[in-house]
């Protein structure tokens, strides 16, 4: 097993056994800091089974972390738990150094968690830009009591939300998509502003499901590089994605799951050579 | 007052009360996704609030109806209970039957949250006097100017429309905020919406809690009309009445539910109440129900969203921001 003993951690390891701090550098964000997120012997259960048994996985600012495996590995599993759409059974999460383990979905996001879902989730009957605006970390829509009795405000916060939308939009080059329903997207466009509306939070860490499901050929390049560029803004991002060779541009490192268990990690080079992994998976 | 005044005006009258009616089920079902199967149930606690504090304090069992909370408030109060006592009991039952589960469930533990409350009225006479209901409510403010509700119905009539139009501003209002926008996200995807900060638990209670209270106020008005109230006028199927308005008018948009209950319970339920009998006895009714069937099933075949749909919100690239124009497209969709 290509398990690395040094820098960023991802194991399997005991409880008791200290996770490593990450120091490296992004490979080409040439971004250098400590870990944004750290997950300690994650375990998530369903009935009797351990769909996710101890897994623990530690992501730097700037770093790209994929998940790879066979159906059924538990891989989405393992990112609901981080998202907390999941219920997980036992492990500890921390995200900027605060425990999030217990807290709901809305609250993790708040502290900078933003993800995507294995199934595209587009607001279907908003426009585009509402999808956007919406999603904003300033979203004045979220408390009743603000946009109630501080109008003023929600005003101000709903102009900062709209540069911000147009700017990201700009990035993206989907400004022709602004006025289009989430259900009138192609699949791509849908991942996109997916991808957009989460970097409308400003968040540490980027959850992607399966991000390259749906989307043409011809745009896989252009959402790799826009990951890239993502990642050049210091985010940590964990993908979980079929495509190997996606995960090959893309990922600094990569962790093997089979049986909700981590059978490998390490650089791409490294895993597709083990023999556990080309048994359980690639074989 | 000849006969179509007091016709035309009681037409109105139903109209203003089922218009609150769907305007709070249009923030709940259109905006929020909430489908909720028990929703008469609010407008009968704000029915069965207003009557007793009107009434009086209650003569026990040896009057002819016993309650509770018999009381004579002075208007406004009476309106006020009504929207408190349907907010009240939105918020009790929201808090159990809002939990994370699935929407179809939601639906399904209302509706037999519907059915309960109905068989518990209807059982427990010192409540609301069981089956028999309570009348001889009267209208508070009525007193004031010194007319009747059924004495004056042109008055009560302009009464009822205008506490309508006012709810149905501010509904309006908080609907097009970025409040309403994070209810339609809500609505369409609620994992996701969760996943962008939005508490889904407490956005589904304030919706249910605020559309409690104005179904309360429907409720209120209601029967400060027709002076009477009983289990017999708040089955389950007059939720599905409301519900058939915003499907026929458009769900989601505030238009679509003006149109939706002026057709659904004013023209199809109400106008023939009033009309000569036709056939046997019963005809008119079950004819009623059997037209309330097929608007729902030619709406969800041939018109699914509606007479006038959910308007999209088109925006405009402002000056100043790089790159190609973007405009609206005529009127949208």
């Amino acid at each position: 097993m290509a398990e690395r003993e040094e820098g960023f951690g991802i194991s399997t390891a005991s409880p008791s056994t200290a996770l490593p701090v990450a120091t490296e550098v992004a490979s080409d964000g040439g971004y250098t800091a400590g870990p944004v997120l750290v997950a300690t012997d994650v375990v998530v259960s369903y009935g009797g089974v351990h769909a996710v048994d101890r897994v623990s996985i530690s992501v730097a600012r700037g770093e790209i972390v994929g998940v790879i495996g066979p159906n059924g590995a538990g891989k989405s599993s393992f990112l609901g738990a981080l998202g907390g759409q999941v219920k997980r059974s036992g492990g500890d999460i921390s995200l900027l150094g605060k425990d999030i383990s217990s807290m709901l979905p809305h609250q993790r996001a708040r502290l900078g968690l933003a993800r995507t879902f294995q199934t595209t989730s587009e607001f279907a009957k908003m426009t585009v830009f509402e999808n956007l605006i919406t999603s904003g970390e300033g979203n004045a829509g979220a408390s009743l009591k603000e946009v109630v009795l501080h109008p003023r405000k929600t005003a101000q916060r709903e102009r900062a939300m709209t540069d911000r939308a147009w700017e990201i939009l700009q990035r993206f080059e989907m400004e022709h998509t602004v006025n289009l329903y989430g259900r009138e997207l192609s699949g791509g466009q849908r991942r996109l502003v997916e991808i957009m509306r989460c970097l409308m939070r400003d968040p540490a860490v980027l959850l992607l499901d399966e991000p390259m499901v749906g989307v043409a050929p011809h745009l896989t390049g252009k959402l790799i590089e826009d990951l890239r560029a993502i990642r050049r803004d210091g985010l940590g991002i964990v993908i979980v994605e079929h495509a190997l060779e996606v995960v090959r541009q893309l990922c600094d490192r990569v962790v093997v799951m089979a049986f909700g268990k981590v059978i490998a990690q390490g650089s791409f080079e490294e895993v597709v050579q083990d023999a556990s992994v080309q048994a359980a998976y690639l074989s | 007052m000849s006969v179509w005044v007091f016709y035309i005006s009681t037409l109105v009258i139903y109209f203003g009360v089922d218009l609150l009616a769907g305007i709070a089920l249009n923030l709940q079902f259109g905006y929020a996704g909430v489908v909720n199967f028990g929703f008469i149930v609010f407008q009968a606690a704000g029915a069965y609030m207003a009557a007793v504090v009107v009434l009086g304090p209650s003569g026990g069992v040896a009057s002819f109806q016993q309650y509770i909370f018999g009381s004579r408030l002075p208007f406004p109060l009476d309106l006020v209970a009504a929207a408190v006592a349907g907010a009240v009991v939105s918020l009790v039952i929201g808090l159990f039957s809002l939990r994370r589960m699935r929407r179809d469930y939601q639906a399904a533990v209302l509706l037999i949250v519907s059915l309960i409350a109905l068989q518990v009225v209807s059982a427990d006479v010192p409540l609301f006097n069981g089956s028999n209901g309570l009348t001889g409510v009267t209208w508070p403010l009525g007193q004031i100017v010194g007319v009747t509700a059924t004495g004056a119905p042109v008055i009560y009539a302009a009464w009822t429309l205008a506490i309508a139009a006012i709810v149905f501003a501010a509904v309006y209002w908080l609907s097009k905020s970025p409040w309403g926008r994070s209810l339609r996200a809500m609505r369409d995807h609620e994992d996701a919406a969760s996943a962008m900060g939005l508490n889904i638990t407490s956005l589904r209670l304030q919706v249910f809690v605020i559309g409690g209270a104005i179904a309360g106020l429907s409720g209120g008005l209601l029967v400060e009309y027709i002076g009477a109230w009983s289990p017999g006028a708040w089955g389950y199927a007059e939720t599905f009445v409301i519900f058939t308005a915003i499907f026929v008018g458009g769900v989601g948009n505030y238009r679509g539910v003006i149109v939706g209950v002026l057709l659904v319970p004013v023209i199809f339920l109400e106008l023939p109440r009033f009309l000569p009998a036709v056939g046997y006895p019963g005809l008119i009714d079950s004819l009623q129900w059997v037209t309330i069937g097929l608007a729902w099933m030619l709406c969800l075949l041939f018109r699914p969203r509606g007479i006038l749909p959910e308007k999209r919100m088109e925006v405009t690239k402002p000056a100043g921001v790089p790159g190609p124009a973007v405009v609206p497209s005529e009127g949208g969709a």
